[in-house]
């Protein structure tokens, strides 16, 4: 790698789309001097910049990182890939965008693993910084770290990551930089500086355990090898989320982020338990913050950034105890400042009127609704507790409302899905328009528009549904045509599907063992990347790769797993026990429900976490 | 009353384009605390305007805009508590109250200055001046509204130097009725050098005038 040249960045940047992705400069973002600085952390998001700079969690951690004088956190994206080849070409390595800074003068790379299929840019990331791919060809340099949802199954990342965290990482993130601190000053070791993070809970280190497997490609035992590494891995969690730290100032990006606005926090956590949701698992237990903390961060945030809009972040806004006076509050508040304030990711079992009215006074957006399946059998299935009944009275209040855009979330290839499910999702989309009929022409607002959106269901670890195999592609593409067919007869509808191909490999990586890291590795050397962008998927370089390394993409996607295998996850203790999955994985092919747990504890084992759930 | 704001977009600001810099602006006036006037209607916005909008990739040394206001402010305050919502690569560099009939700086703009490095080919580039500036007519291809036009932008060019070996001055029109982009002399001066292409420059604004060449901020 050539020397880092201001001059040649600037000729490239005229060159190259959106230049402002990575020049930075924006309000908020934190200059410290880069070698004054005892820990240097590199926030890097395996995504473009607008992707990356909408995400919540790289805001939460950069802030926790930049409040310590001694440490310093700068952020990086993966560039475009008519930058990353120029890059290349000119021998230009990946830097910082704060202070223009190459990756490999960091102390630490830090990865933040949102979605599997992010996992090419990891290591194109790194290549694009000089830095060896694998983990056992680095001898020096930065420690490469990851945390995020995917890395609750870290296996396929293995082979290329020093070191994971598992969990919340408000704490966990603290006293890792603050160990690599004192290794730093004490002159320890790469190896002594991992046993020194291995002890920390929550924290994993692979290059101390070791996989064996049996004849049949599944696994025989996976165990630490090091004196320093725990045998299970347990999660960390946050237990008081209303003292945690919160960002005061948000970063306002020139360029549009995806989500460009002020996001509050109002809980982390669900008690739902649908059974394909991997976050409502992995965020457990529920952890509400205050109305009033809330209040007093719109207010810091809001004077920090000048945003326009408002949103409500949780896994389920409509469960928040205090949810129609913290709405009331904030659009009274922010009305004559023009402020709007959005609550996502409704479920409709839990809309409120009355938040609906106040939401709009400011804006009204569209409405997002997931019924994730077209009859009460499969809803039962997964656990989704919502009646037809709910959603139809929730879409003709939202028509009353003056709502007239209305999307439907779907899943095909759940388990147990049979052709009536699928004429289910049909019945349900006209059920919507009969609804907004039924609403008087001189109330309801004109235009309606019904999406339906169906994507393929994909077994994710943690899951009670982390035994199940996936529909394979024949089957997913049969089941599009069919629900097509269906819809079609629909008048009103559109109708939009994922990639079944995209939700195949999703799928590998998702359960997969040590051994995807060398699919990763050779699709990656086949030029995959950026593989979440459809114009961007490589399917040929992907399956090139499975075949080179003699992997059966079958094997990790379709292959039903027995109650006795070993998981290559089985390790890590996310909380939520095995037996308690196991149990929910027979109840749901009795298509038997599960009651919400605030209504009663289901015994999921998070208990055994000190001072969780005490009060139920 | 309204408040012309002269700011300055330069260093790695300059790869910001115009409508990010608009949203920008509208989002330190939020956060600055400003009596800003807001657009009557359904969806509403800060009527904020630039004298002429910068493309990606130039920088702006004393770029301009006007903010209409719904309440009276002083200069300084105004200026102060801007400056404070500024990111610091992003400077207000002076302000200056008028009415609210003030005419638009648009509406006034007459010509703009600029500097361009050369950061190839300069000397060649540089050497063909004076003979360029000889010519009494110097026909280019000009995209407008209608689709390109065969112009002649010599009487648009008012002046052009070299101020060292590898920096261009130049001063040219720019207003509704013409407008000689500084590509656009590029283009024509590489022609004149005898160049392939027209060389690598980074280029700046580096002042807005209106008639008579007064900076457009004082008129
Ligand atoms: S321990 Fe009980 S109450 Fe707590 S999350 Fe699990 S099931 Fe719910």
């Amino acid at each position: 790698m050539k020397e880092f040249s201001a001059d040649r960045l600037e000729e490239l940047l005229d060159n190259v789309l959106k230049p402002s992705r990575y020049t930075g400069g924006e309000m908020n973002a934190v200059l410290k001097p880069f070698d004054a600085a005892e820990v240097t952390f590199a926030f890097c998001f395996p995504d473009s910049y607008e992707v990356g700079m909408s995400h919540l969690g790289i805001k939460i951690l950069y802030d926790i990182i930049n409040r310590r004088p001694w440490a310093l956190c700068e952020r990086v994206f993966m560039p475009w890939p008519d930058m990353a080849d120029a890059m290349r070409r000119e021998a230009l390595p990946l830097f910082s965008i704060e202070s223009r800074t190459p990756l490999s003068r960091f102390d630490i790379v830090g990865f933040t693993l949102q979605y599997e299929m992010s996992y090419t840019n990891v290591l194109e990331m790194l290549d694009l910084a000089g830095i060896p791919v694998y983990s056992r060809d680095r001898t020096e340099g930065p420690i490469i770290m990851a945390g995020g949802p995917c890395a609750y199954n870290p296996e396929p990342l293995a082979p290329f990551v020093d070191v994971f965290q598992i969990g919340d990482g408000e704490e966990m993130m603290v006293e890792a930089i603050e160990c690599v601190r004192s290794c730093k000053q004490s002159g320890k070791s790469r190896l002594d500086t991992l046993r020194a993070l291995a002890r920390i809970e929550g924290i994993y280190v692979p290059a101390f355990y070791e996989a064996q497997y049996n004849a049949d490609g599944t696994l025989a035992s996976f165990s630490p090898v090091d004196d320093a590494a725990p045998a299970t891995v347990r999660k960390r969690v946050v237990l008081d989320l209303d003292a945690a730290p919160y960002p005061e100032s948000f970063i306002v990006p020139y360029t549009e982020a995806i989500h460009d606005r002020i996001v509050l926090e109002i809980m982390r956590g669900c008690t739902k338990g649908c059974r394909f949701c991997q976050a409502g698992m992995l965020y457990r237990p529920v952890r509400e913050r205050s109305l009033e903390t809330l209040l007093k961060q719109a207010e810091k945030l809001e004077n920090a950034t000048g945003y326009e809009e408002m949103s409500l972040s949780s896994l389920s806004s409509g469960d928040y105890s205090h949810l129609t006076e913290l709405v009331c509050a904030l659009t009274e508040r922010y009305a004559d400042r023009k402020i709007s304030v959005s609550l996502p990711s409704m479920r409709i079992d839990s809309i409120v009127k009355q938040s609906l009215e106040e939401a709009q006074k400011v804006r009204k957006s569209g409405l997002t609704l997931a019924p994730e399946a077209g009859t009460q059998r499969m809803r039962d299935v997964i656990n989704k507790g919502v009646t037809e009944a709910d959603l139809i009275r929730a879409v003709t209040d939202a028509f009353e409302s003056g709502w007239s855009t209305v999307k439907l979330y779907f899943m095909i290839g759940l388990p147990t899905e049979t052709d009536e499910d699928l004429q289910g999702i049909g019945q349900l989309a006209r059920d919507v328009i009969n609804a907004y009929f039924t609403v008087p022409r001189g109330v309801r607002a004109k235009g309606l528009r019904v999406t339906c959106s169906a994507s393929t269901f994909v077994p994710k670890p943690f899951t009670p549904f982390q035994w199940q195999g996936q529909d394979d592609l024949d089957t997913i593409k049969e089941k599009q045509a069919r629900l097509g067919d269906i819809l079609r007869q629909v008048k009103g509808v559109n109708f939009n599907w994922h990639e079944p191909e995209l939700s195949m490999l999703e799928a590998c990586f998702a359960r997969g063992d040590r051994r995807m890291g060398d699919v990763l590795y050779a699709a990656w050397q086949n030029g995959c990347r950026m593989d979440g962008w459809t114009e961007f998927l490589n399917y040929e370089g992907w399956m090139k790769a499975f075949s080179d390394c003699g992997v059966d993409p079958a094997f990790y996607a379709n292959r039903p797993r027995g109650e006795k295998e070993l998981l290559p996850w089985d390790f890590i203790d996310a909380g939520v026990t095995r037996a308690f999955l196991w149990r929910e994985w027979q109840k749901a092919q009795r298509a038997e429900t599960t009651p919400d747990c605030r209504k009663g504890c289901q015994g999921c084992g998070l208990k055994r976490f000190e001072g969780v759930c005490a009060d139920r | 009353m309204k408040m012309l704001v002269v700011f300055e977009k330069t260093e790695r600001l300059r790869h910001v384009g115009h409508l990010d810099l608009m949203r920008a602006m509208q989002r330190a006036l939020r956060r600055s605390g400003v009596p800003i006037a807001f657009s009557k209607g359904f969806n509403p916005h800060l009527l904020l305007t630039f004298a002429a909008p910068l493309s990606v990739g130039m920088s702006g040394l004393r770029e301009v805009m006007e903010v209409p206001l719904s309440e009276a402010i002083s200069e300084s305050e105004f200026k102060e508590k801007l400056r404070a919502a500024l990111p610091p690569e992003l400077p207000c560099v002076a302000v200056r109250a008028v009415d609210d009939r003030h005419p638009a700086p648009m509406a006034q703009l007459y010509a703009a200055s600029y500097k361009m490095s050369v950061k190839e080919n300069a000397e060649a580039l540089i050497s063909a001046i004076p003979s360029f500036l000889e010519k009494d007519s110097v026909m280019a291809l000009r995209k407008t509204k209608s689709g390109e036009k065969l112009t002649d932008i010599r009487p648009m060019i008012y002046d052009l130097k070299a101020l060292d070996g590898e920096t261009v001055a130049c001063t040219l029109a720019l207003c509704e009725a013409a407008t000689c982009k500084p590509e656009l002399l590029l283009d024509a001066l590489a022609k004149e050098a005898g160049l392939e292409a027209r060389p690598r420059v980074i280029c700046a604004r580096t002042q807005l005038y209106g008639r008579d060449f007064v900076p457009l901020e004082l008129l």
